[in-house]
């Protein structure tokens, strides 16, 4: 069928929103459909948002295409009797960040009824959907909370996941990503300080400052970890990546409550590596089961380096955990047939 | 400096509209300093009240992270931006010259017309504000100086792969290239063939408008019986055949009804060195197309016919023509270098 992928951008900035589109694009072409991509302009700054919206909301492409698959806010108030949400995330300051430090404006009659306004439409536009997905759990229960309507996670799968291959289980836990504060590479590194085994850390990634890049290089030095911490402060490509994650131990994968389980934790999965997180990492514990495909630690130095000895400590139990570590993809329908499949039902 | 390209986009169709923005944006991603994006905005022209919403789209659009605009095509040109240059293409002409013509669905009902008149409204607001306007075309440029009162300068489309004509050999046959349709009147190039004496050949080579054209011109060369002398090749080429059958002719021949620009196979024919064959009423052709650098023929066969012999029967004054065209092409400085320059300018 004719499909149209729609989802808004910030021009100039690339990442994880557009690759999600785009790995899709590249599935249903493979599957025999026709498939056109459109990225639009949109900037959530609160006083730009409403008009904004309603300039979206007037776009109709019922006469185009057949179906309509849309992303991110507020890609889905398009018209189309046959639209399909992969729901990434609301316009989070608006939604659960509202009553946090992150909300970025005043609590005040203007605001409020920007945001009352925008979770009302968003609610309208969304249940004109012929199906509703989510990228996790997490975000299902958002729409069910704020906007009172019901979701299916569709968990997005990597790309080309036959990249990641398993040689053996070595020292070292691995964990590639940016470089940044909510990512805490600063925690695991504290917790290097604790280890009783000879369990080594290999952080890698670009550093989403360079100051903060400084900052763990600095850290590793004033703790007296550089012997058992590898610190690359860089882009590692995606053949590196697989290079350096078939021979790990583990991946750890610990960020401050995210939405969703992480590219990272996928890929150490499809390399079967057992997944270390933390017990507010948010959609990583939707992947990972304590003891069975990984093992979920208190947000603790302490508590991290046991479970870092732990995984050293018994090789055989890591295999156990890194080969339920890849079944659990296959339980989940983490794959891009199942994707494709319920997108275009 | 940030470059964003904005055009509009009917889904699931292309042309060479399409692909002149995106060898755009190829070309500013070149150019030292400079990051390039296209936007494409859906468009839907049809039922004429739809227009209104489409203006009102665009113009409800936001751009941050932007430093420049360049517009090519309403109505995703209105998008604001406060440093915005067009490079118009055309302007929606059934709200001027194909209005003026009588045929624009803009002039059934008062609707139409109110429409009409929103759409030259909001088109003058626009240009109001640009820093600069460029057009494709002479055609296009004066259409916008009579309807809207703008002045704008020429800025040509160069060739996106003019590196490829090269110019060759001057053989024995005649190249016509480009669309094959009613309007391009192969028809009458066939015919005048048939006037001359034996020895030119002619190759007709692009993709057919429809099967019922290719047929009558199947049946023509038969009925004349000119299979020896005439090759039809229909379909979409390889650019590298197209650039081979034009650097290799003798000369070429081009003959559209009243074309808005030069068109991309004279310019094709020109970069090669070869002179070129047109009719009175081709329109922006008669630009560069004289008896200095070609032919110029009523629109019949006996007078193509001639204006053939003129121009062929003495191979040396057909490589003179040749190199007249090549070089009046040259001093035009039809370059992505230049054009690149005085977009950002």
């Amino acid at each position: 069928m004719r499909i149209v992928l729609l989802s808004s951008i910030v021009p100039f900035i690339n990442g994880g929103a557009r690759f999600i589109v785009e790995w899709l694009e590249e599935k249903l072409v493979e599957a025999g459909h026709e498939v056109e991509r459109f990225y639009l302009p949109f900037t959530d700054d609160p006083n730009e948002i409403l008009h904004q919206i309603a300039a979206w909301r007037l776009m109709d492409l019922t006469q185009w295409c057949d179906r309509v698959i849309c992303f991110r806010p507020p890609a889905y108030v398009v018209d189309h009797p046959n639209k399909v949400l992969w729901f990434i995330h609301h316009i989070r300051t608006f939604y659960d960040l509202w009553d946090t430090p992150y909300r970025g404006m005043p609590d005040d009659a203007h605001h409020l009824a920007i945001r009352d306004n925008l979770r009302a439409l968003d609610t309208q536009a969304i249940s004109e959907a012929r199906a509703v997905f989510t990228n996790s759990q997490v975000v299902a229960d958002r729409l069910k909370t704020f906007n009172g309507l019901d979701a299916t996670p569709l968990y997005p799968p990597i790309y080309q996941p036959e990249r990641f291959t398993h040689t053996g289980y070595g020292d070292e836990i691995v964990a590639i990503s940016r470089l940044e504060p909510h990512k805490r590479q600063a925690l695991m590194i504290e917790a290097m300080q604790h280890v009783k085994t000879g369990v080594k850390l290999r952080l890698a990634g670009t550093a989403s400052s360079a100051e903060y890049g400084r900052q763990l290089v600095q850290m590793t030095k004033d703790l007296g970890v550089q012997d058992r911490v590898i610190l690359e402060d860089r882009w590692i490509t995606e053949d590196e990546k697989a290079q350096i994650l078939k021979e790990a131990l583990a991946v750890a994968y610990l960020p401050k409550d995210e939405d969703s389980y992480g590219y990272p934790s996928l890929e150490g999965a499809h390399a079967r590596k057992p997944i270390i997180t933390t017990t507010d990492s948010g959609g990583v514990l939707e992947l990972v089961e304590h003891g069975r495909n990984g093992l979920i630690s208190e947000p603790d130095p302490r508590a991290l380096a046991q479970q870092f000895d732990r995984l050293h400590a018994d090789k055989q139990g890591v295999a156990t955990m890194g080969t339920a570590s890849l079944n659990r993809l296959a339980e989940m329908k983490i794959d891009w047939s199942t994707v494709v499949d319920r997108l275009t039902a | 400096m940030k470059v964003l390209v904005v055009n509009n986009a009917a889904p699931f169709q292309r042309g060479g509209a399409e692909e002149l923005a995106d060898h755009l944006v190829r070309r500013l991603n070149a150019t030292p300093g400079v990051q390039s994006e296209l936007v494409r905005i859906p468009f839907t022209w049809e039922p004429a009240e739809r227009l209104i919403e489409e203006m009102l789209i665009s113009k409800g659009m936001r751009l941050y992270n932007v430093d420049r605009v360049i517009g090519l095509k309403f109505p995703a040109y209105l998008v604001p931006h406060h440093d915005k240059v067009l490079w118009l293409l055309h302007q929606f002409r059934q709200a001027y010259d194909l209005s003026e013509a009588g045929q624009s669905h803009l002039d059934f009902d008062d609707t139409g017309r109110a429409v009409k008149a929103a759409i030259r409204e909001a088109d003058n607001a626009c240009f109001a504000q640009c820093r600069k306007i460029y057009c494709n075309s002479p055609v296009t440029q004066n259409r916008l100086a009579k309807f809207n009162g703008v002045p704008s300068e020429v800025l040509y489309p160069p060739l996106n792969d003019g590196e490829l004509f090269t110019g060759g050999d001057y053989g024995d046959y005649i190249f016509a290239g480009g669309r094959v349709a009613a309007g391009k009147r192969q028809h009458l190039l066939i015919e005048a063939l048939a006037l001359l004496p034996n020895g030119l050949r002619l190759v007709i080579a692009g993709p057919p408008e429809n099967q019922a054209y290719a047929d009558r011109l199947t049946k023509l060369v038969e009925d004349l019986d000119l299979k020896d002398r005439v090759s039809l090749r229909f379909g979409f080429h390889p650019r590298a055949d197209i650039a081979r059958w034009a650097n290799d002719a003798l000369a070429c021949a081009y003959l559209p009804f009243d074309e808005d620009s030069v068109g991309y196979v004279t310019m094709e024919a020109f970069a090669a060195g070869k002179a070129v064959l047109t009719v009175t009423d081709s329109g922006g052709l008669l630009e560069i197309v004289s008896e200095a650098t070609g032919a110029i023929a009523e629109p019949t066969p006996q007078a193509l016919a001639q204006a053939l012999d003129r121009m062929t029967s003495d191979k040396v004054r057909a490589k003179s023509l040749g190199s007249a065209a090549r070089d009046l092409w040259r001093d035009k400085n039809v370059t992505w270098e230049e054009t690149v320059r005085r977009l950002l300018d």
